[in-house]
């Protein structure tokens, strides 16, 4: 029995020398899925938010971005930013414990995390607990912000605002190009995904007086749609709106051109119509989807500092930013502004210049207004962008002051594609 | 042997009951109570697959019973957690019933997929279910309550010292289980279940008590989670990962007996804990790797669980007769 309890302390011992903390830097955890299902999302949030961090601490200013090349703090005397990563596997109270443990033994003056909307809930739960700042720079459950926290901030637009984003681009399609909808028709799987943002899209379909003529939700894991698409085609709606993982929303496509059902547009909710593998299997005939989406690489077209960021981590890490990886490079310039202007690692003092936050739109990678959060620690600014996929590529087409391409409505007849 | 073993337990229980005293860091008693809650978890499920050998992988489906029914009930109702506490445990042994009645006329391994087929029944339910929560589940309200609101943020030590009160009630259920004519039943109904039913044992009714208590003792457990983590939700709660742990926490340690699921808690949390704090942050898995090279060393040189490296220790009472080559 000694020799394990010798293994024990000394994987203790090992544990405390972790501790070791110079005066100098400034301590951020940061908390992602880095094993599990999830973990090659993890990994590349790890290395979008280590990016940041050693581009703040850098001194290559030409990126263009505030701080960015700035040598450290300079609200601080040039003091380092470290991060220090922590893998929550997916599990929300492991989340918690890596929180506590950030807080407890690392004496980080803030967090930043962590992907999963349920980890993120029991992370800032313990967070808010102690009196630490958390960033979460990428979870989109709306109840995040509704509970009413101090010391919870969230950089991302959260699923309500990608439905109202939907809205706010026919509405710019009817004021812009004279485009009008009236019929909708929601198409969802019956699982949270799918029937959350099918009440959603109703709620919001009826506030701007659209009407909505058929709403139909079906098992995801089904082997044909054939029944569901019929009564979509029978409601002659003017666009679907769909939310669909990758499985079914290839499926529903197949039937869609089997049955010739054609509506004048596709509104997709992101997920299965955004999966690398969509593009891959339906060839020609998925173009002209339009699907919602944070981030896209065509964005540098109109904003360089993005084509300019993703040069950095393309070098380091031979792949381009993805909308995750966008945000939690984001997520750490912004702990970075508040902590600089609060001069101090003080939690209150962060806590603060968390409040008073106001990032122009110009100085972030993201398709923002900029950041700014309202009293529940909301990101007012944030904004999701709406792609087509255009000759196989999906291509920015919303906000029309960022898109790299017209969008192309009604979408062509199957067979003239 | 007898007085030798209540003195270890009584030194075991005092030195716990000082643990947070003496370790004053969050993350030891954070990690301590980890253990605690694990060691409660396997300690209700050795009494029906340990003791009366049936083999449960469902068991999250009557923790997050427990959790279910104590965080509804406080979130709509008002009702203390502590009252929670027993309504789950009830509603959970009820569980217990409607599960056992089918599946034990299965024997074996076919019980053991039996179960798992019931957690995930139970999983898919409540992800379907918007009264229950779906699949977004519960935030409970952050908050000091004191006592009765189960709730506390400004130490730990409500926690470890109720974590380790039900580890207490679980084992001295499973003591009084053991001693009685129950748990001879239950043996008898594991080792021989032929010759049990000869001699007039009624299997179904003693598997069903087993299941019942381990259910509701479970359930419990489930109750203490979402009071200490104040989030529950099915991915969490009730799915077979879970279970296939609190089972695999029990065997590890050595299913069928007293501490052993106690030991396979502390070794299990332990060397999870431990790897991950000293590898997790790097992303490459390590600790996952350690973990899983540690209870596969344990699975293959100590089958009968960790509580095999003990008892084999223990000195017999009669010295077995030495081999006649040493003594030429």
């Amino acid at each position: 029995m000694t020799s394990p309890l010798r293994t024990l302390a000394l994987l203790a011992a090992l544990l405390l020398s972790v501790r070791a903390s110079a005066q100098e830097e400034i301590r951020i955890g940061v908390i992602y899925p880095l094993t599990g299902a999830a973990a090659s999302t993890g990994i590349e949030l790890k290395n979008a938010a280590q990016l940041a961090a050693d581009l703040i601490n850098g001194t290559d200013k030409s990126l263009g971005l505030p701080l960015a090349g700035a040598g450290g703090l300079p609200g601080l005397k040039g003091a380092k930013i470290k991060l220090i990563f922590v893998d929550h596997q997916g599990n929300p109270q492991v989340g918690a414990s890596e929180a506590e443990r950030l807080i407890t033994e690392h004496k980080v003056a803030a967090i930043q995390g962590a992907y999963f909307s349920t980890v993120t809930t029991t992370a800032s739960q313990v967070a808010e607990r102690n009196g630490v700042p958390f960033l979460n720079a990428d979870s989109s459950s709306p109840a995040l912000t509704q509970r009413g926290f101090k010391w919870f901030f969230r950089t991302t637009p959260h699923d309500e605002l990608f439905v109202q984003n939907a809205f706010e681009f026919l509405r710019d399609l009817k004021a812009k190009k004279g485009i009008q909808v009236k019929r909708i028709a929601i198409f969802a799987e019956n699982t949270e995904f799918g029937t959350g943002a099918a009440k959603l899209q109703e709620r919001y379909a009826k506030e701007n007086g659209y009407e909505v003529v058929e709403k139909v939700l079906y098992p995801p894991k089904g082997t044909q749609l054939t029944s569901e698409v019929q009564k979509l085609k029978a409601s002659r709606p003017d666009i679907v709106m769909q939310s669909s993982y990758l499985g079914d929303a290839i499926l529903s496509m197949k039937t869609y051109k089997d049955l010739g059902f054609l509506p004048t547009a596709l509104l997709a909710n992101n997920a299965g119509f955004n999966d690398s593998e969509f593009l891959k299997t339906m060839g020609k005939d998925g173009n002209y989807v339009i699907s919602r989406e944070v981030w896209a690489l065509d964005l540098g077209v109109k904003k360089p500092v993005i084509a300019k960021a993703n040069a950095l981590l393309q070098a380091r890490h031979g792949v381009n930013f993805n909308g995750n990886s966008a945000r939690a490079f984001t997520g750490v310039f912004a702990l970075a502004d508040a902590i600089n202007r609060a001069g101090s690692t003080k939690p209150e003092a962060i806590q603060k210049a968390l409040q008073e936050t106001n990032i122009p739109g110009a100085d972030l990678i993201m398709p923002w207004g900029g950041i700014q959060y309202d009293a529940t620690g909301q990101n007012t600014k944030g904004a999701g962008i709406i792609v087509q996929v255009q000759d196989g590529k999906y291509a920015t087409v919303w906000p029309f002051d960022l898109a790299s391409k017209d969008v192309i409505w009604p979408m062509p007849a199957w067979d003239k594609r | 042997m007898r007085r030798g073993s209540t003195a270890l337990a009584l030194g075991g229980l005092a030195a716990a009951l000082a643990f947070p005293l003496l370790a004053t860091r969050v993350t030891w008693q954070n990690t301590a109570i980890l253990m605690l809650m694990t060691a409660q978890l396997g300690v209700a499920w050795n009494i029906l697959g340990g003791y009366a050998g049936q083999v449960s992988l469902g068991h999250a489906a009557f923790f997050g019973a427990g959790a279910y029914v104590s965080t509804i009930l406080s979130m709509k109702l008002g009702i203390s957690p502590w009252l929670g506490m027993g309504a789950g445990a009830v509603c959970a042994a009820g569980l217990g019933v409607l599960v056992g009645t089918p599946c034990f006329r299965l024997k074996g391994h076919y019980f053991a997929m039996a179960t798992i087929a019931v957690g995930e029944i139970v999983q898919a339910v409540v992800n379907g279910s918007d009264a229950l929560g779906g699949a977004v589940g519960f935030t409970l309200p952050l908050g000091e309550t004191g006592f009765w609101g189960f709730v506390f943020n400004r130490s730990k030590l409500p926690y470890y010292y109720i974590a380790l009160g039900l580890l207490l009630l679980t084992v001295g259920v499973n003591w009084l289980v053991n001693r009685s004519h129950v748990g001879y039943y239950l043996r008898a109904i594991k080792d021989e279940p032929d010759a049990a039913r000869s001699l007039g044992v009624s299997l179904t009714r003693y598997k069903m008590i087993a299941m019942m208590l381990s259910a509701g003792l479970t359930a419990m457990g489930g109750t203490l989670y979402a009071q200490k983590e104040l989030f529950i939700d099915p991915n969490s709660m009730l799915s077979t990962s879970l279970s296939i742990k609190i089972a695999l926490v029990a065997i590890l340690g050595g299913a069928g007996t007293l501490w052993g699921p106690v030991l396979g808690a502390v070794v299990f949390t332990g060397i999870e804990e431990l790897t991950r704090v000293a590898f997790g942050g790097t992303g490459r898995g390590t600790d996952l790797v350690v973990h899983g090279a540690l209870l596969v060393l344990i699975a293959v040189y100590q089958p009968s669980g960790v509580m095999g490296l003990f008892t084999r220790r223990t000195p017999p009472a009669v010295p077995p007769p030495e081999p006649e080559a040493e003594f030429p």
